[in-house]
């Protein structure tokens, strides 16, 4: 896939804390998420110009990130700003990381390469979200999304039978009982993709139990999709 | 206001010249560093390469390891001109 158009989840807004950083992937190509500490969430390239260093195993300083490797720092924009070796230097605009636009949406951080892209699908869909888990599974987006609806979860409250609709591109809502969650799905490489998961409602009612039901199926779905198939070796199908 | 210097510099060694020539280019525009070309061929290149003085020091290094298909055997610099400059990032 590309990562040009539409609006894609890279982690759950909790994962990435202020002050810290983590690299991420879509359609392979790598990404750094970090949060500033005024609590400000931006999604880069994860490279540094200098030497090509991932971003994401550098540090938070205030509203810069600085990389590991030699410590030049740059700002919220992407551009450097400072070069430790070189403390007298005017940095030249040319030394910029390319930067995406970033949102906060749903309990996620979504990210978007298109500079037209409107408002991500989940923008306005819950007004307040438990976090369940991110979801990191071996196999493709498509594999992911099949196993999904072949096996919604059972409600934390209510009875009724879970359906499941597509929001956008990258989010799903599962309505279940009385229980709504929302997914966010990642697709970070070939056969490799993740579902950022959220409950719908306030902490009142999930944070403890609820999140902790929802966090059990999650965790069994990844199991049945990564489980070898059983089969048998071919002397012993014969014998069967 | 920000030091600038024009440098002449002449690299020696072996060289496949547009891979060179490509490579010097791309560091001197990350660089914002002025470069013109002058002389390139499988054995030398002589670049002349205007700019902070830093970001002329990082363009010789960058083009001494230069790309996998050159070897950059030496370096010999002379500034032709130094002085000072308003900064353009204000």
């Amino acid at each position: 896939m590309t990562f040009i158009q539409g609006w894609h989840p890279v982690a759950l807004s909790v994962s990435i804390e202020p002050g810290s950083s983590a690299g991420t992937h879509i359609g392979g190509q790598e990404l750094v998420v970090w949060r500033d500490n005024s609590g400000v969430a931006h999604v880069w390239e994860d490279r540094c110009p200098h030497r090509g260093m991932k971003l994401s195993f550098g540090f938070v300083r205030g509203d810069h990130i600085a990389c590991l490797y030699h410590g030049w720092q740059y700002d919220i924009a992407g551009q450097c700003r400072y070069v430790p070796a070189h403390p007298n230097l005017e940095v030249p605009a040319t030394i910029k990381v390319p930067v995406f636009r970033t949102v906060e949406a749903a309990g996620m951080i979504w990210t978007s390469a298109d500079a037209d892209a409107g408002s991500p699908a989940a923008a306005g869909t819950a007004d307040e979200t438990v976090p369940v888990r991110s979801l990191y599974v071996d196999c493709d987006a498509d594999e992911l999304i099949a196993a999904l609806k072949a096996d919604l979860p059972a409600p934390f409250k209510g009875k009724s039978t879970a359906t499941i609709a597509q929001l956008g591109d990258d989010l799903f809502r599962v309505a279940t009982g009385d229980d709504t969650l929302l997914l966010g799905l990642q697709r970070l490489e070939d056969e490799r993709a993740a579902l950022h998961i959220v409950i719908a409602g306030p902490a009142a009612s999930y944070a403890g139990a609820g999140q902790a039901h929802f966090l059990a199926w999650a965790t069994a779905l990844r199991g049945r999709l990564e489980q070898p198939a059983m089969t048998w070796p071919a002397h012993q199908a014969e014998a069967v | 206001m920000v030091p600038i210097e024009t440098v002449r510099m002449r690299f020696t060694g072996r060289f496949a010249p547009d891979s060179f020539a490509a490579f010097a280019n791309r560091r001197a525009e990350r660089l914002d560093l002025g470069l013109a070309l002058e002389t390139g061929n499988p054995s030398l290149f002589d670049v002349t390469v205007s700019g902070q003085p830093d970001l002329i020091d990082a363009f010789e290094m960058a083009c001494s390891l230069g790309p996998m298909d050159c070897l950059v055997l030496d370096c010999e610099r002379a500034t032709l001109h130094s002085g000072y400059m308003e900064n353009r990032n204000r």
